[in-house]
C-alpha cells in the first residue's frame, strides 16, 4: 500500500477545478467542501506541508468517504481521491494507533444506546471466526473493528446457518486429498476449477447467495471448490486504515487458496471481488519477490462471478437446456439493475450482469442513476448511519420510480443497504442478487 | 485576523453550525479552480438575505473583508479571500425557488447549481441556455457576477442575457431589488446589469429572477474536418451569413485535437489542421434541412468530411472530443495558462495565425479551440511552472496576445472575468476615464471597501 507522502504526486495532479463536487455523494448530503472530493484532497495535501496535523476536523472529514469512485471516474485528471483517503485513514491509524479508530467508533455506536444485545452476540461470534487462524499474539483479536449495526437498521436476521457451514455439512460435498472440503471435484477433473470465496456478508447473512452461486456455477460447467478455512476479505479492515489486519488476512486468504490447482477464483460480493484483484497486491507489494509472485497468480485468477459467467464460461442459461424463456419465472417481472460502485468503477464491469439479468427471461428497466452510490461505504454506515442512509435515499427514489418488481444487484453489502432505504421509503421492490434470478430459473425447470 | 467579538457577532447571526473558523475549514475555503490559495479568516454559511445584510453591516462597522463563494470554480480568483477576511458561502442557498412555465421564468437562490437548474427546467419542455463548461457543479450566482457563457451563446447569448431581476445585498447591507420579473422593464438605472459580471465586487446576490425559452424539439450535430484553418474560418462565416445561427459553433486547432484520445479511436485523418463542431436546434423538420445546408456549406468551403450525428448516443461522441481538450492538454506539458480571449467572428483566423507567431517567438507550446460563432478562443499556453524562464517568456507572449487581440476590435476575457489573474492587463483595455468611472461606482457602493477588496483593480 503507498503511503501519503507515497501518493503526494497523485495529490499534486489535483488542480481544484472542483469537477468532483458534482459526484461526490458525501458532499452530495453535506454541501459543504470539506466533504467534498476537492476538499479532501486540500486537506491531505495540507497535511503533507505541515500546515495541519492528525485533527479531529482532519480525521472527520477523512471518514467522509463511501468510496465509491465516482470522483476519480469524473476527474478530468485522473486523480485516485479514493486511495488517497484511505492512505490517510492508514496515516491516522498509525498516528493515533487503532484503539483510537476503534474508541471512534465505540464512541459513536455504543454511547449512543443503539447497539443491540443481538448485534452485540453477531459481533463477537463474527470476531471469533473472522479470526480463526489469525495468530493470537499479533493482537489482531481485538483491534479488528466491530461490524455493529445501528438498531435502525433493517438487516437480514443472521443466518441460521451460516454459508460455511452449510458448506461443510453438504453431502454433496467430497473430501480433496488436502483434507478440505470440496464439492464436485475429486483430483483430476477436466472442467474449469473454480475456487469459490464468500465473503462476510453472504457467509454470516445471506448464504442463500453462496448457494445460488454455487448452482449456477456447476450448471455452467464448473467444479467448484469452498476452501473452508478462507477468511474475510480485508477490505472494512483497509477501510478504517488498519493496513496491518489487511495484510494479514490477504496472505490467510492467498493460502487458504493457493492448495489448489485453480483456474479461476470467484466471488459474488463486489467488494471482495475488487479487493482481491487489486488490493492484494498493492497490501502485500512490500513482502519480498516470493510473495510478490504468489499474489500475482491469485489476482490473475479472480473473477467476479457474473464477468466469470459470461465472458470466461460464455454462459448462456438455455444453453444447458433446463430453461426457456417461456417457462421463466420472470417473464412477467420488471428488474431494474443497480451498479456496485466497486464493479462498476472498481472493475469496469456494467454489461456482464445486465446480460444475466436478459437472460433470466426478465425484462431489464433502468433506473435513472444505476450507478450512484448506495451509501454503504464499508464501515462507513456504521459510523456514520443517518449519513449513510441520505446517500441511500436518492438511491431508493430511482429504484422506486422505475415501478419495477426487483431490484437486482451484484453486491450483499449493496443489497442490504438497498433494502433498509426501500423500507425506510415504504416501497417493497425485492432486492435479490442477480445470479438469483438464474439460480431461480434453474430450479424451475 | 478577527477579533473574539466579530466572531461571537458572527455566530449569533448565523448559528454556531453556521460558522467555521478552524484551520482545516479554512483551508477548504481558501481556493478556486485557479488553484491559489488564501486562507480567509472564517467561512459563514448564510441561510437568507437577513443575515447576510447583517454580516454586512457589521464588515462596515468592524472593518473586515468579506468574499462571497459559490463553487469556487472560478478561473480568475474572484472568491479568493486575498486579504483575508470572512467568506461568505452560498452553499446553503441553493434551491431552485419557483418555475413558472405560464411567464417563462425561473427564481432561483444564488447557491443552486447551473446544471439542476437546466435538468429541472428541462423536464417541464423548457430551457435556461447558459452553458459553461463546468455547468454540473457551478452555481447560478457564480454565473450572474462572471456573466458565464458556453458553446450556446453563439445562438442563445449569455448569462447577463436571461437575468430578468435581482435581489441584491449591498456591500453597506441595504438591500434592493434589481430589474423585474418581466421582459420589458425600463424604471430607472439598468442596475441588473451593472451587478452581472461585477465579480462579487458590488453586492452579494441573494435572489435571481432567470428568463426561460420553451426547449428546442430537436438537436443535430455534426463535425466537420478542414485541412486548412481558413477553410474552416471561411465556413464558419459562410454558415452565419445564410442565417442559419447554430446553437454551437465550436473551433479546435490541430495542437488541440492531437491531445484528445477519442480523435485517434474516430478515425481522423492525421493531417486534420482544424476542425468545427456544429449543433443546430429547433423544429425537426427545419433542422434537418439546416443540417444539410450546413454540410453544404462545409464542403463547398472545402472541408474534407462532415459526419453527421444519427443519435444522441453519436453526437455525445462528438462533443466528447471538444470537451476532451481542455484536460487533456496536461499531457503537454504540466501547467497551463488559460485566457478566453474574443475577436471578431471574421477575425477568428487572423487571431489563430497572429497567437501561434506569438508563441513561436517565444518559444511556448500552444493550443488554441473555443466558441468559433461567437469569436471566443480559448488560448492556451502550455508550461511547465517549475521552468522560470518558460514563465517570463509565457508572461511576455500574453501580453503580445492581449495587444493582438485589442487590436483586432476584441476583448481580453469573454467570460472568465478579471479577478486577480488580469488585473494588471485591463488599462490595455479600457482607458482611464472608464476605469475612473468603475472606480466610483465601486467607491459609492462600497465606501468602506469591505466587499471582495484587491479584485479587478490594480492598486
Ligand atoms: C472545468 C471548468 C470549466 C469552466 N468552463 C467555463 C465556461 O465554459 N464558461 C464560463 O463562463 N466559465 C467557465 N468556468 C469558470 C467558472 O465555472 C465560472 O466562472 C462560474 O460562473 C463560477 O461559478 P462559481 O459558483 O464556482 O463561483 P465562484 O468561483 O465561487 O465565484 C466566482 C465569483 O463570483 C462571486 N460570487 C459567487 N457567488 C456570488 C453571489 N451570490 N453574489 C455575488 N457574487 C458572487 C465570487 O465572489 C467570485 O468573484 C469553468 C471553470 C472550470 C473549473
Ligand atoms: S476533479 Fe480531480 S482535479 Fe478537479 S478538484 Fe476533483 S480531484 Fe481535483
Ligand atoms: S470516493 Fe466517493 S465519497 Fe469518496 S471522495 Fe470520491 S466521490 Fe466522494
Amino acid at each position: 500500500m503507498k503511503t501519503l507522502k507515497q501518493l503526494s504526486q497523485e495529490i499534486n495532479k489535483c488542480v481544484l477545478c472542483g469537477t468532483c463536487r458534482s459526484v461526490c455523494p458525501t458532499f452530495g448530503v453535506v454541501q459543504r467542501e470539506p466533504a467534498s472530493a476537492r476538499g479532501k484532497v486540500a486537506l491531505c495535501d495540507a497535511y503533507l506541508n505541515k500546515e495541519i496535523g492528525i485533527s479531529e476536523g482532519f480525521i472527520k472529514h477523512m471518514n467522509e468517504c463511501v468510496q465509491c469512485m465516482a470522483c476519480y471516474a469524473a476527474c478530468p485528471n485522473d486523480v485516485n481521491v479514493p486511495d488517497i483517503i484511505l492512505a490517510a485513514r492508514a496515516e491516522i491509524a498509525k498516528e493515533k494507533g487503532m484503539p483510537f479508530v476503534k474508541s471512534f467508533i465505540l464512541e459513536n455506536i455504543l454511547d449512543s444506546e443503539r447497539l443491540m444485545p443481538a448485534a452485540m452476540k453477531f459481533a463477537s461470534r463474527l470476531q471469533g471466526l473472522l479470526f480463526k487462524g489469525v495468530p493470537e499474539e499479533s493482537g489482531l483479536h481485538r483491534r479488528f473493528p466491530l461490524p455493529l449495526i445501528d438498531e435502525r437498521r433493517l438487516v437480514p436476521p443472521l443466518a441460521e446457518r451460516f454459508f460455511m457451514d452449510v458448506v461443510a455439512d453438504s453431502s454433496a460435498f467430497s473430501t480433496a486429498p488436502t483434507g478440505h472440503p470440496t464439492k464436485g471435484w475429486v483430483g483430476q477433473t477436466t472442467r474449469p476449477r473454480v475456487g469459490f470465496f464468500a465473503g462476510c456478508l453472504i457467509n454470516y447473512m445471506l448464504p442463500n447467495i453462496g448457494e445460488a452461486s454455487l448452482k449456477v456455477l456447476e450448471k455452467a460447467g464448473a467444479s467448484v471448490v469452498v476452501p473452508l478455512d478462507q477468511l474475510c476479505c480485508g477490505m472494512p479492515a483497509l477501510g478504517m486504515g488498519d493496513v496491518e489486519t489487511a495484510k494479514v488476512l490477504a496472505l490467510k486468504n492467498l493460502e487458504a487458496f493457493e492448495k489448489y490447482e485453480l483456474d479461476y477464483i470467484t466471488t459474488a460480493c463486489a467488494t471482495c471481488s475488487d479487493g482481491l484483484k487489486r488490493r492484494f497486491k498493492e497490501l502485500l507489494s512490500y513482502e519480498g519477490e516470493d510473495v510478490q509472485r504468489r499474489v500475482d497468480k491469485f489476482s490473475s485468477k479472480v473473477r467476479d462471478i457474473t464477468e466469470l459467467l459470461v465472458n470466461d464460461f460464455g454462459f448462456r442459461i438455455s444453453d444447458f437446456g433446463f430453461y426457456k424463456s417461456q417457462i421463466s419465472n420472470l417473464k412477467s417481472q420488471i428488474v431494474t439493475y443497480h451498479d456496485p460502485c466497486h464493479l462498476r468503477r472498481g472493475q469496469g464491469i456494467a454489461d456482464e450482469p445486465r446480460e444475466l439479468i436478459e437472460m433470466s427471461g426478465a425484462k431489464l428497466k433502468e433506473m435513472s442513476h444505476p450507478c450512484r452510490c448506495c451509501g454503504l461505504g464499508g464501515s462507513f454506515n456504521i459510523t456514520n448511519y443517518d449519513f449513510s442512509m441520505e446517500i441511500n435515499r436518492s438511491k431508493a427514489e430511482d429504484i422506486k420510480n422505475t415501478g419495477a418488481d426487483i431490484v437486482a444487484t451484484a453486491c450483499p453489502g449493496c443489497m442490504i443497504q438497498i433494502k433498509d432505504g426501500l423500507h425506510q421509503l415504504g416501497a417493497d421492490t425485492k432486492v435479490v442478487h442477480v445470479v438469483e434470478l438464474l439460480a431461480d430459473n434453474i430450479d424451475s425447470r | 485576523m478577527l477579533s473574539h467579538n466579530v466572531i461571537k457577532e458572527l455566530t449569533n447571526i448565523v448559528g454556531k453550525d453556521n460558522i467555521q473558523t478552524s484551520k482545516e475549514d479554512l483551508i477548504c475555503y481558501s481556493y478556486d479552480a485557479t488553484n491559489q490559495k488564501f486562507l480567509p479568516d472564517a467561512v459563514v454559511f448564510p441561510k437568507n438575505v437577513s443575515e447576510i445584510s447583517l454580516i454586512l453591516k457589521m464588515a462596515n462597522s468592524e472593518g473586515f473583508p468579506v468574499v462571497p463563494r459559490g463553487a469556487g470554480s472560478g478561473f480568475s480568483g474572484g472568491s479568493l479571500p486575498v486579504e483575508g477576511g470572512v467568506i461568505v458561502s452560498l452553499e446553503r442557498m441553493n434551491k431552485i425557488l419557483k418555475i413558472d412555465a405560464d411567464n417563462l421564468i425561473a427564481i432561483v437562490e444564488p447557491g443552486a447549481v447551473t446544471g439542476e437548474l437546466q435538468w429541472e427546467v428541462e423536464d417541464l419542455g423548457l430551457f435556461y441556455p447558459p452553458d459553461p463548461s463546468s455547468l454540473k457543479f457551478c452555481t447560478i450566482g457564480g454565473n450572474v457576477a462572471e456573466c458565464a457563457g458556453g458553446p450556446s451563446a453563439v445562438k442563445y447569448g449569455v448569462t447577463k442575457d436571461y437575468v430578468l431581476g435581482l435581489e441584491v445585498v449591498l456591500p453597506t447591507g441595504e438591500v434592493i431589488n434589481t430589474g423585474t420579473q418581466t421582459i420589458k422593464g425600463v424604471v430607472g438605472y439598468d442596475l441588473t446589469k451593472l451587478m452581472v459580471g461585477s465579480e462579487g465586487t458590488l453586492g452579494i446576490v441573494t435572489k435571481i429572477i432567470l428568463k426561460l425559452l420553451p426547449l428546442p424539439e430537436a438537436t443535430k450535430t455534426m463535425l466537420a474536418v478542414f485541412s486548412d484553418m481558413r477553410d474552416a474560418a471561411a465556413a464558419v462565416s459562410r454558415i452565419i451569413s445564410l442565417k442559419i445561427i447554430p446553437s454551437a459553433l465550436e473551433f479546435m486547432d490541430k495542437e488541440s485535437i492531437s491531445c484528445v484520445e477519442e480523435y485517434s479511436s474516430i478515425g481522423l485523418p492525421a493531417d486534420v489542421e482544424a476542425l468545427l463542431l456544429i449543433e443546430v436546434d429547433g423544429a425537426k423538420e427545419l433542422i434537418e434541412k439546416q443540417a444539410e445546408s450546413v454540410k453544404k456549406i462545409c464542403l463547398d468551403s472545402r472541408a474534407r468530411e462532415v459526419r453527421i450525428a444519427g443519435d444522441k448516443k453519436e453526437a455525445k461522441k462528438l462533443w466528447q472530443i471538444r470537451r476532451a481538450i481542455s484536460p487533456s492538454l496536461a499531457k503537454l506539458k504540466p501547467n497551463k495558462i488559460n485566457e478566453d480571449i474574443v475577436v471578431p467572428r471574421n477575425k477568428i483566423p487572423e487571431a489563430i495565425i497572429g497567437i501561434r507567431e506569438i508563441a513561436k517567438k517565444y518559444s511556448l507550446t500552444n493550443a488554441n479551440f473555443g466558441h468559433a460563432g461567437d469569436g471566443n478562443i480559448h488560448v492556451n499556453i502550455m508550461i511547465d511552472k517549475t521552468d522560470r524562464g518558460e514563465v517570463a517568456r509565457a508572461e511576455e507572449g500574453v501580453k503580445e496576445i492581449f495587444k493582438l487581440v485589442i487590436d483586432l476590435g476584441g476583448t481580453i476575457s469573454g467570460e472568465h472575468g478579471i479577478g486577480i489573474f488580469k488585473m494588471s492587463y485591463i488599462g490595455m483595455e479600457l482607458s482611464k476615464p472608464a476605469i475612473d468611472v468603475m472606480k466610483k461606482i465601486k467607491q459609492v457602493l462600497d465606501p468602506k471597501g469591505i466587499l471582495n477588496p484587491g479584485k479587478i483593480f490594480p492598486e
